[in-house]
């Protein structure tokens, strides 16, 4: 099935945007807080699959979906599913599975730095 | 007069997921965000004090899990009304969480779009699932019962001796326990066992505990 969503879901950006017109330092923030967490999740998410931690897998791989599908980060969101259900099923696909999420996350990045400029990007991050 | 404001509890173990959807309620005018919990314990706690209108509860929080922490709100008498967060509409958990008193079931990435109304709909009385207030909550939960009752049980022409006899098979019996649990010669065993094999179309033993199980072919519970 060919990938249609776009990395970031225009609708609940946009609404979300609206939400907090009163506070858009507060808006780029609570996207760079995204970035950050998200990154560091995919860090642990890596460390997990070294370690072929199944459970954590599953738990963490389920924590980032969460934030992701709040914040519209759609594509992340059904890549991080994708890991919580291959970790479930015990199978080898764990790599791939980390790599799309990366991939994913980049492109969020990537767009929210269009959006709303270099100061949405973490600490430690360079935009592409 | 001054409306009454409707106080809202937010429950998620995302510290981004909280500070979303505090700066998004509290653009609204009618509502006021007056606590948030971590996880389920804190949950509890804050809804036994602060006495909210509405927790917004995340069904996978560690320590105690939302569907824990909704059967705990249900048998606390407290008159919050609950409306359950989501990344996925599972409908057994969607059943399982109205059947548990939620009042409302909101998908993760429709909380920006759906999350107001929802709010204001259950102050109303009304109950919200699948992006809209549902008119009638008894055809919502026949519904969801028939579609997550688990599909009905095959026996492929089995008797219901031979069925008993697949059971011990997938436990692991050898022929002589099988026997000797029904009261009954290794032979009569040996001659259920051909029967269910013809009519399975199965090889040997570990073929028809996997058949067995994959294809749900064993006594239900209550015929064991």
């Amino acid at each position: 099935m060919p990938d249609i969503e776009t990395p970031l879901i225009a609708e609940v950006y946009d609404q979300l945007q609206r939400a907090m017109a009163a506070n858009p330092a507060g808006f780029t923030e609570l996207y760079r807080d995204y970035l950050a967490d998200a990154w560091q999740t995919l860090q642990t998410l890596r460390e997990a699959v070294r370690q072929h931690h199944r459970e954590e897998i599953c738990a963490t791989a389920h924590y980032l979906k969460s934030s992701s599908l709040v914040l519209g980060a759609r594509r992340v969101a059904r890549h991080a599913t994708m890991l919580e259900e291959t970790a479930r099923k015990s199978d080898i696909e764990e790599e791939v599975a980390l790599e799309r999420i990366a991939h994913a996350l980049r492109e969020v990045q990537d767009e929210l730095a269009v959006r709303l400029g270099g100061a949405v990007i973490p600490a430690g991050r360079t935009a592409a | 007069m001054a409306a009454t404001l409707i106080r809202v509890l937010i429950a998620d173990d995302h510290p981004v997921v909280r500070v979303g959807l505090r700066n998004m309620l509290q653009a609204d005018p009618a509502i006021k965000v007056v606590g948030e919990a971590r996880d389920g314990v804190e949950a509890l706690e804050l809804a036994r004090s602060l006495r909210p209108d509405i927790l917004l509860l995340d069904l996978a929080m560690p320590n105690v899990a939302g569907m824990d922490a909704l059967r705990e709100m249900t048998g606390g008498n407290l008159e919050t009304r609950t409306i359950v967060l989501t990344g996925l509409i599972d409908k057994r958990q969607v059943l399982e969480a109205l059947q548990l008193g939620a009042r409302g079931v909101v998908l993760k990435d429709a909380v920006v779009e759906h999350l107001s109304a929802c709010i204001r709909a259950v102050m109303q009385g009304q109950y919200w699932l699948e992006g809209r207030p549902v008119q009638n909550l008894v055809q919502v939960l026949r519904d969801l019962t028939a579609q997550t009752a688990p599909p009905p049980r095959r026996t492929y022409g089995l008797t219901g001796r031979e069925l008993e006899v697949v059971a011990l098979i997938t436990e692991g019996c050898t022929n002589k326990d099988i026997a000797k649990t029904f009261g009954i010669s290794e032979e009569t065993v040996k001659r259920h066992l051909t029967n269910i094999f013809n009519k399975l179309g199965v090889g040997n033993r570990l073929e028809l505990a996997l058949f067995a199980l994959n294809h749900n072919v064993l006594p239900a519970a209550e015929e064991k």
